[in-house]
């Protein structure tokens, strides 16, 4: 029996049809990609990753908890060495460079990262993504210390509620002696008036407040300037004068949330905890500096692919294509970081709206050390600033031996 | 006709424990010899020979010696009462007739070794919290002034020594009991029925009968405090304030796992397994001729 030309086609035109959809099957039902994330699956972003899941579009994304930033990107070293990398992997982003040029962090253009996925972030997010001019992942998680508040305390100092938009350290150390003079030895729970944070995160702040640089926009470290050794000293002088223990964060934390801390300066994504504890945290921005411009940095993480293979690489892209829709982050907004999409989010409380409002300003990123041992750049800084907070060393002469010790780590 | 099989037995036999030791001891101690002397990130395919430059960079860096130095002291200040005080408090359970109430004392006192060092960490960082922890609040109740206790450099150290003997304490004590219990009931009818007491029947009796256990305790001490400082700065004090309760194994740690300099870190490996090698050289040469070993 002859076949004719026109079942020949149709033939023709069958097998493409079967070997199209069979090639979309395969990948929409093998696609399976990993994310290695420092939230396990009681977090807000077991969320996203069921939304897209659930939307079954061929790709299955797990989420692996692997710790912190640290352990995460140790795990990452590992499996990398091995030859198999996490397809993607949620970065903190001190890691820039080390995820770029060790690990190897994918170019999102070069994977196929249309210019819609990124417009749906704002534009001035996207240069804290950019290291060696490629865009390593979406800026999506961006955190910025503002100023809690225990209200009951407060308002027993007999301090006014009006909160100032813009506060400066004047106000701050002025509020914290008038609540350590009302309250000290005479309220049950008030045991200090003031926390601002011990490390290196909000004393990047009031450098930057005092319009200096860690590292200016030359690429240079610049913090044996007097304007960063003026920063410091304003970040210190609570501590001199009694108004502040410096504690670690976790202690910083349990201390506030009990009622004992009355003002504490610290992550934005503590306004999901603070306000609605025994504390009834109230909010404003982190306090400037008077005389001089603010100029707020951030921190947080952004979610990069490492995947090698072009399938994995891709299905990791179609899994941050619904991070950066509207439906992503509205659910991932829960988990107390700013929206940095151009999406309309409402804030998840008010208590979010000074942090807002800073992003609003314009934020610097948080210190990225560059070099072969950058990553030991922070623990060098955090260790002068201990030393400064201690009086181990004068303000000027830690920020003059910082400067040199870190001049000759990055440059290494 | 004697099996074929007969004489590759004993290989067969003892292959896979040869094979492991090779593979997951001295596997990782060549590889960390060998990493020692190279700049390497285990992924770059850069490579570079650097020859002793790391163990240079690491003996030159200020972090490290006082890392080292803090060694010293947490060695100086835990291996003793490590050894002595759980020895005493394994006396005073093994004088406690009521077998029960025996059971309690030791599952007590053991209890803290058993509990993750997360648990423990954020136990005593609440206890020791400067700003309102309970031993601040108690020193107010009484007056004394407070003390920032883990966070304060001067202190730091002490506090992780204190957490580190009620965390590892127990193991040592059981290790005590079960000499103490090996010690033959006769000897002590013996030894009373000639007029020694306690403290002589312990010194010249049960000490002496004791020596292998003594020896192993003394022996592993060191090890453990070396390894068990690491987990209580870790969820306590992260080495801090500005590394004054540190160590060479937190240090190693830090430069391996969150700087990821290899090299260094490998020097640094290097420089305790030589040290700890000497140490423990020294303890059988000096310690085991005086061990009775029955």
């Amino acid at each position: 029996m002859g076949i004719g030309r026109r079942q020949f086609f149709a033939g023709i035109a069958a097998s493409a049809v079967a070997s199209t959809i069979t090639a979309r099957r395969a990948w929409s039902t093998d696609a399976q990609v990993v994310i290695s994330s420092t939230w396990g699956a009681d977090k807000p972003f077991q969320k996203v990753v069921d939304a897209f899941n659930g939307k079954k579009l061929g790709v299955t994304v797990a989420n692996r908890f692997d710790g912190d930033y640290e352990a995460a990107v140790a795990k990452a070293v590992a499996s990398t060495a091995a030859g198999r990398p996490p397809a993607m992997m949620i970065t903190g982003w001190k890691f820039g460079y080390f995820a770029r040029r060790t690990l190897g962090a994918r170019d999102l253009r070069e994977i196929g990262a249309s210019d819609a996925i990124l417009a749906k972030f704002q534009p001035s997010v996207l240069p804290l993504v950019t290291i060696d001019g490629a865009l390593i992942g979406l800026p999506w998680a961006m955190s910025t210390p503002i100023t809690f508040i225990n209200k009951a305390l407060w308002q027993e100092a007999g301090l006014d509620p009006a909160l100032p938009q813009n506060p400066d350290i004047d106000w701050l150390y002025s509020a914290a002696r008038t609540l350590d003079g009302k309250l000290k030895g005479r309220h049950p729970s008030y045991r200090s008036p003031l926390a601002l944070s011990n490390n290196e995160w909000t004393s990047q702040s009031f450098i930057q407040n005092a319009g200096g640089h860690i590292i200016d926009p030359d690429g240079k470290l610049a913090l044996n300037s007097p304007e960063a050794i003026a920063g410091m000293k304003a970040y210190c002088s609570p501590a001199f004068e009694g108004l502040w223990v410096p504690i670690g964060a976790k202690e910083q934390d349990a201390a506030f949330e009990s009622g004992a801390l009355a003002i504490c300066t610290t992550s934005s994504t503590r306004a999901t905890v603070f306000p609605f504890g025994a504390a009834e945290a109230v909010t404003t921005k982190f306090p400037g500096l008077a005389g001089h411009p603010r100029r707020m940095n951030s921190g947080g993480n952004f979610l990069a692919i490492y995947a090698r293979e072009k399938e994995q690489a891709e299905a990791s892209l179609s899994f941050l294509a619904f991070c950066a829709s509207k439906e992503g982050q509205s659910i991932w907004s829960e988990v107390g970081y700013l929206n940095t999409s151009v999406h309309e989010i409402p804030l998840i409380n008010a208590f979010m709206k000074p942090a807002a409002e800073q992003l609003a300003d314009g934020l610097t990123a948080e210190t990225i050390w560059p070099g072969k041992r950058g990553l030991e750049g922070q623990a060098i800084w955090r260790k002068w600033v201990s030393r400064m907070l201690l009086k181990e060393v004068g303000i000027a002469e830690g920020m003059k031996a910082a400067d040199q010790e870190l001049h000759t780590l990055i440059s290494a | 006709m004697r099996s074929p099989f007969g004489s590759i037995a004993p290989y067969l036999f003892v292959g896979p424990a040869v094979l492991s030791v090779a593979i997951f001891l001295y596997g990782p101690l060549i590889a960390s010899a060998l990493l020692s002397l190279l700049d390497w990130n285990l992924l770059s395919s850069e490579l570079r020979y650097v020859g002793f430059g790391n163990y240079a960079t690491i003996l030159d860096n200020n972090d490290f010696r006082l890392a080292a130095w803090n060694t010293v002291i947490y060695c100086a200040v835990l291996i003793p009462p490590q050894i002595v005080l759980p020895l005493l408090l394994a006396l005073l359970i093994h004088a406690v007739r009521d077998t029960s109430a025996q059971s309690i004392y030791r599952g007590a006192l053991f209890l803290p070794t058993i509990l993750a060092y997360s648990v423990a960490g954020v136990a005593w960082s609440w206890l020791l919290n400067p700003v309102n922890g309970l031993f601040n609040e108690l020193f107010g109740y009484f007056g004394f002034p407070k003390s920032r206790w883990h966070t304060d450099p001067d202190l730091a150290l002490l506090c992780v020594c204190l957490v580190t003997f009620w965390k590892t304490f127990g193991l040592n004590m059981l290790l005590w009991l079960a000499a103490l219990a090996n010690v033959p009931h006769d000897l002590r009818e013996a030894s009373q029925l000639d007029g020694a007491n306690a403290t002589r029947h312990f010194f010249t009796i049960s000490l002496p009968l004791m020596t292998p256990t003594a020896f192993f305790i003394t022996v592993t001490t060191i090890f453990h405090v070396l390894d068990d400082i690491v987990g209580v700065i870790d969820v306590l004090t992260q080495g801090g304030p500005a590394g004054r309760s540190s160590s060479v194994l937190y240090f190693l740690w830090q430069q391996g796992l969150q700087f990821f300099q290899f090299g260094p870190a490998s020097a640094v490996a290097v420089l305790i397994i030589a040290v700890v090698l000497s140490v423990t050289w020294l303890q059988f040469r000096v310690g085991e001729r005086r061990v009775h070993y029955g």
